[in-house]
């Protein structure tokens, strides 16, 4: 049963640029919170701890053939529906939005078990159905509402981000089995209308949040916080940053999430543009070697789970970056690998686990 | 499917472009944010940091080899205010201004701009930040910072150098290790941000501050002392300009004492002239005369040019060289080698250098060290002048072999006849031992570094039975060197200054030296004693020597060494107590002797010094002061508490232990001589008094 390929082929390369960004992702947290004191532990042990939770959960993933996923896509995904369900119910609220479930003490958000079961369910319905020609309107039903159903669930939350990001991902995936083009023109036109209409189904603060973007001056110290404080941190760093440790905006807390969501705030003040390149080209690779892993898919099934994962990688990384330099609004996404949080390494552990799996088992049919 | 392949393909390679058009804008945004706009964004930065004051770092401290500590950050407070909220401004001014002992007029006029933040006045004593405190004015508070504080004073000052109010180092040990004490002074963060973090709070916010790394030294603080002390009364004997000692391991390279007169208080740097500061061990150089002897002969024997007993002829005491003349101080016959270095005859080491030749005889000092900087961790040290053989003439090349037209600094000199002591290997001279956090954990450890071996050992062992003859027999130029119950290698140094208008040397100013070391066989300390322009007596046989050896003794004792030889009838060795109870005997003829000077003084200046301080402040500048202050009774006091009468009065006291005061010296309302030693003894009297002094030393 165990085949000697499985090691052999074991895609080390990918491995090694997650452990790289990763490590700069900790020694970046331990800068951003060095001011920081207290008796907890400190931010970068746990944030190492996760990473190594993470590993384990590599090693796990990669023990089984992916191709037994095929057939868990859709009880997978029922239960993570289900999950969203329950977090309406009895969801744990913080900070006005209720994204928590707690399961026998451990805190868990659904939305991010979601994440990965839109992207195994949507691998296999589209691995079943090759359409040279592209879907039609009328074949795409199905995706559509094993999208739809738990986007709006998480819209509900509400977390806007994170639903965003699953249309983005389910989006990507669409796109890459084949649209027709009418039905592209419809889709782009009814996306438009929705956006209209779902203005005024948003939250007052998701609504400030982009007007903050388009005008972040008009209220400083205010909604436009966020975005102005990363902003100077980032424009304070130059060529070469102002150093390890050095960087003001982050050492004098004048930059808000700066462990989280804002990480690379921090990485950018003190490293510079030079320190942002070699970060830039890390993740670039990491989502190319990603492509590279789906097109050399034993099966389409591999290929779209490999392109879903990628596509989630992707989404999040550009969405993160993008807003911690004002190209986007603010919204509450992180960034695989630097940001710090237990939920988000999980999820991205499990997709770099669901990668290799599909990387090592290419040669197997 | 073949088709679908192809589509495939091409999907990902479409893809794949997305992503990098993608990261490509992302890239091009940090661009412009980094490097097109980036004075903007630090200008912006910068306003909104001016809301944030930057408060002084607590520096880490610098302790001796025995873990006593040498220079410590104190917790002080400053007072500030927050024009912008202040309601009645003019109230302010009345209420502070007593407070703080500064006029009504200035503290309202740093009161009157539109400012968010001002200091009124930096490190102040406690009682008065409490006073302000006390007023309950809304916007005006006292926060804490850190003083640069030196426990004994003027010990090794200008090692340790000082630092300036910032507190950023300036001089010494301070400036080349800067970057390592400093630590971070953090941020009172004023009006923050859309958090409401430091808004309208009562108590400052302070962000970001971070202790700086311990420096852990070579020098030893008591024998730094008994140098400084012998030095002085070195210096005051023959009323000499200045002058400078260093002590260092031969082994290791370790300097143990470095010490230079004149001296000052780097508690209180401002009162001082600025040439007070100079390392002279480090930074003055000068001709050294017939210490150089010792390194032309090791070269000679070394090279196999000249054997010890070989017979060179001195001429007489004068001989034509170069088309010039050159002298010995008394006429000699012929000499053996050895003898021409315990004579210190001019024209027998003019001899070995023309048998070794002008390049061996610079390669081999280049070897010894000279003409280059040794590498001490200190700012401002000197190269020296060495100058490459191919410029010099014969006459160089003879005058050079008796150490003129060469210069060194004291520190090269002792590092070179370390390198005798230590078997004819050179080690690098070093200050500090180890750096280490505020947890203790230490962050960097220096090892002894060997330079190169620069004679053979049996070269080394010969020379310093040369060195021996100096001090040991009758006819050497050393013999007031002379330690009781060692063997001491030695060599003394007389040189003519170069006096600066006419570029010639001076008729009168000399620079009188010795360098030594002991126990002979197996050195444990090399000292170097220089002395610039000392009147009446100008050889270094008559000057420097006898310090040397005072010196010599009581290290000796200090560091136990057991005496190698049978002491002379009538002769003994002082014990520890023995050297302090005399150094103290010595000072208060000293400070008598002061006091008649200045009696004698007061006539042509009769009036009287109206406070402690002033009487201090003329102690500081000029030795012939009228009679020290008095002292104050410390008993029961805490560690703070001492420091602030120090401040308050001027007077220097030296702090051992922590906890309150159980012991001092001298007794309360004793008069203190001046430069007496003063000090409390302090020890942790229970739990709950230790928490309040501990605060006080960080």
């Amino acid at each position: 049963m165990f085949d000697r390929r499985l090691i052999t082929h074991y895609d080390w390369i990918l491995l090694l640029q997650v452990a790289l960004v990763a490590a700069i992702g900790i020694v970046n947290l331990y800068s951003a919170t060095a001011a920081w004191s207290g008796p907890a532990t400190p931010i970068y042990l746990k944030q190492m701890s996760w990473f190594g939770l993470g590993l384990g959960i590599i090693l796990l993933i990669c023990l089984f053939d992916y191709r037994h996923l095929a057939d868990l896509g859709y009880p997978f995904y029922g239960v993570a529906l289900l999950m969203l369900l329950a977090v309406l119910a009895i969801g744990r609220t913080t900070m006005g939005a209720t994204r928590w479930l707690s399961i026998g003490g451990v805190g868990l958000q659904p939305s991010e078990v979601m994440k990965v079961a839109i992207i195994v369910v949507l691998a296999r319905y589209f691995s079943e159905r090759a359409t040279p020609l592209g879907f039609a309107l009328k074949e795409l039903w199905r995706p559509g509402l094993l999208l739809i159903a738990p986007v709006l669930l998480v819209m509900k939350q509400p977390d806007l981000g994170t639903a965003l990001l699953l249309l983005a991902i389910g989006g990507t995936m669409a796109l890459f089995a084949g649209i027709r083009r009418g039905t592209l023109t419809i889709l782009g036109l009814a996306g438009i209308v929705a956006a209209w209409g779902g203005w005024f189904l948003l939250h007052d603060y998701q609504r400030r949040r982009i007007y903050t973007f388009l005008n972040p001056e008009s209220d400083p110290l205010k909604s436009g916080y966020h975005i102005i404080q990363s902003k100077i941190a980032v424009g304070s760093g130059g060529w070469f940053g102002q150093g390890f440790r050095q960087g003001t905006q982050a050492q004098l807390s004048f930059l808000p999430e700066r462990h989280t969501d804002f990480a690379f705030s921090v990485f950018a003040e003190e490293w510079g543009f030079t320190g942002c390149l070699v970060v830039l080209t890390l993740y670039l690779l990491i989502v190319l070697w990603g492509l590279y892993i789906a097109r050399r898919a034993s099966d389409r099934f591999g290929m779209y789970l490999a392109l879903g994962v990628t596509a989630m990688l992707f989404w999040h990384i550009v969405v993160n970056l993008g807003m911690v330099i004002g190209l986007l609004p603010v919204v509450g996404v992180p960034l695989p690998l630097f940001s710090y949080g237990g939920t988000s390494m999980i999820t991205t552990m499990t997709g770099v686990g669901l990668l290799l799996n599909v990387s090592m088992r290419r040669f197997m049919f | 499917m073949a088709n679908l392949e192809r589509g495939v393909t091409l999907r990902i390679r479409l893809l794949a472009l997305a992503f990098v058009v993608a990261f490509v804008l992302v890239g091009w945004r940090a661009f412009s944010l980094q490097i097109l706009q980036k004075r903007d964004w630090v200008e912006r930065a910068e306003r909104q940091h001016q809301k944030s004051i930057p408060l002084t770092p607590q520096r880490g401290t610098i302790f001796d080899r025995n873990g006593e500590p040498m220079a410590l950050s104190m917790e002080v407070d400053s007072v500030y205010a927050e024009p912008r909220k202040l309601a009645d401004r003019d109230q302010a001014a009345r209420l502070l201004a007593p407070i703080l002992d500064l006029p009504q007029a200035t503290v309202r006029a740093k009161l009157g701009g539109d400012k968010g933040f001002v200091w009124l006045k930096r490190q102040v004593p406690p009682t008065v930040s409490q006073r302000v405190r006390n007023l309950k004015l809304d916007a005006v508070g006292a926060i804490k910072e850190h003083q640069r504080f030196y426990p004994n004073s003027t010990v090794g000052a200008q090692v340790l150098g000082f630092t300036g109010l910032d507190p950023k180092g300036l001089a010494g040990i301070e400036a080349s290790y800067d970057t390592t004490l400093l630590g971070r002074g953090g941020y009172l963060v004023m009006e923050r941000d859309a958090l409401g973090r430091g808004i309208g709070s009562g108590e400052p916010v302070i962000e970001g501050a971070t202790r700086g790394h311990d420096l852990h030294l070579t020098l030893d603080e008591n024998l730094q002392y008994i140098v400084e002390r012998e030095l002085a009364a070195g210096v005051a004997e023959f009323n000499a300009k200045a002058g400078a000692v260093i002590v260092l391991e031969p082994s290791s390279g370790r300097i143990l004492a470095m010490a230079n007169q004149p001296d000052y208080n780097p508690n209180a740097v401002s009162r001082h002239k600025p040439q007070d500061w100079r390392n002279r061990a480090i930074s003055d150089t000068f001709e050294p005369g017939s210490t150089l002897k010792v390194f032309v002969m090791a070269a000679g024997l070394n090279e196999g040019v000249v054997t010890p007993t070989q017979l060179i002829n001195c001429e007489g005491g004068s001989w034509k060289v170069g088309g010039r003349v050159i002298h010995d101080s008394h006429p000699h016959g012929v000499l053996t080698a050895e003898e021409v270095l315990k004579v210190s005859s001019n024209i027998g080491s003019a001899k070995i250098g023309r048998m070794l030749e002008r390049k061996r005889l610079y390669g081999y000092l280049r070897e010894f060290g000279f003409g280059l900087k040794t590498g001490l961790e200190l700012p401002g040290e000197e190269n020296g002048i060495l100058r490459d053989p191919s410029r010099w003439f014969e006459i160089d090349l003879a005058t050079i072999s008796f150490g003129q037209g060469v210069s060194v600094t004291p520190l090269q000199l002792a590092a070179a006849t370390g390198a005798i002591a230590n078997g004819g290997a050179l080690m690098e001279p070093y200050l500090v031992e180890k750096i280490t956090d505020g947890e203790g954990q230490v962050i960097e450890e220096r090892q002894p570094k060997l330079v190169r071996q620069v004679v053979k050992p049996e070269v080394a062992a010969r020379v310093t039975r040369m060195m021996e003859t100096v001090t040991a027999e009758e006819g050497g130029t050393g013999a007031k060197a002379r330690v009781p119950g060692f063997r001491v290698a030695g060599k003394t140094g007389t040189a003519q200054k170069v006096d600066p208008v006419t570029g010639g040397y001076s008729a009168d100013k000399r620079i009188a030296s010795f360098v030594g070391f002991l126990p002979a066989d197996n050195p444990r300390l090399v000292v170097m004693v220089m002395i610039d322009e000392p009147r009446g007596q100008v050889y270094g046989g008559l000057v420097a020597a006898p310090v040397f050896a005072r010196i010599s003794t009581q290290a000796m004792q200090y560091l136990k060494v057991p005496p190698t030889e049978q002491l002379s009838p009538g002769e003994t060795l002082p014990t520890v107590e023995e050297i302090l109870a005399q150094a103290k005997k010595e000072q208060e003829a000293a400070a008598k002797e002061a006091k008649k000077a200045a009696e004698s003084e007061s006539e042509a200046a009769p009036e009287e010094p109206e406070t402690v301080e002033d009487v201090l402040t003329a102690d500081g500048s000029a030795p012939a002061a009228p009679a020290g202050p008095r002292m104050p009774d410390f008993k029961g006091m805490s560690y703070r508490q001492v420091i602030e009468v120090m401040q308050t009065s001027g007077i220097n006291v030296s702090l051992r232990g922590h906890g309150r005061v159980i012991e001092q010296s001298p007794a309360p309302g004793a008069a203190i001589p001046y430069g007496a030693p003063v000090w409390v003894r302090l020890a942790p009297p229970g739990q709950i008094e230790a928490a309040g002094t501990g605060g006080s030393k960080g």
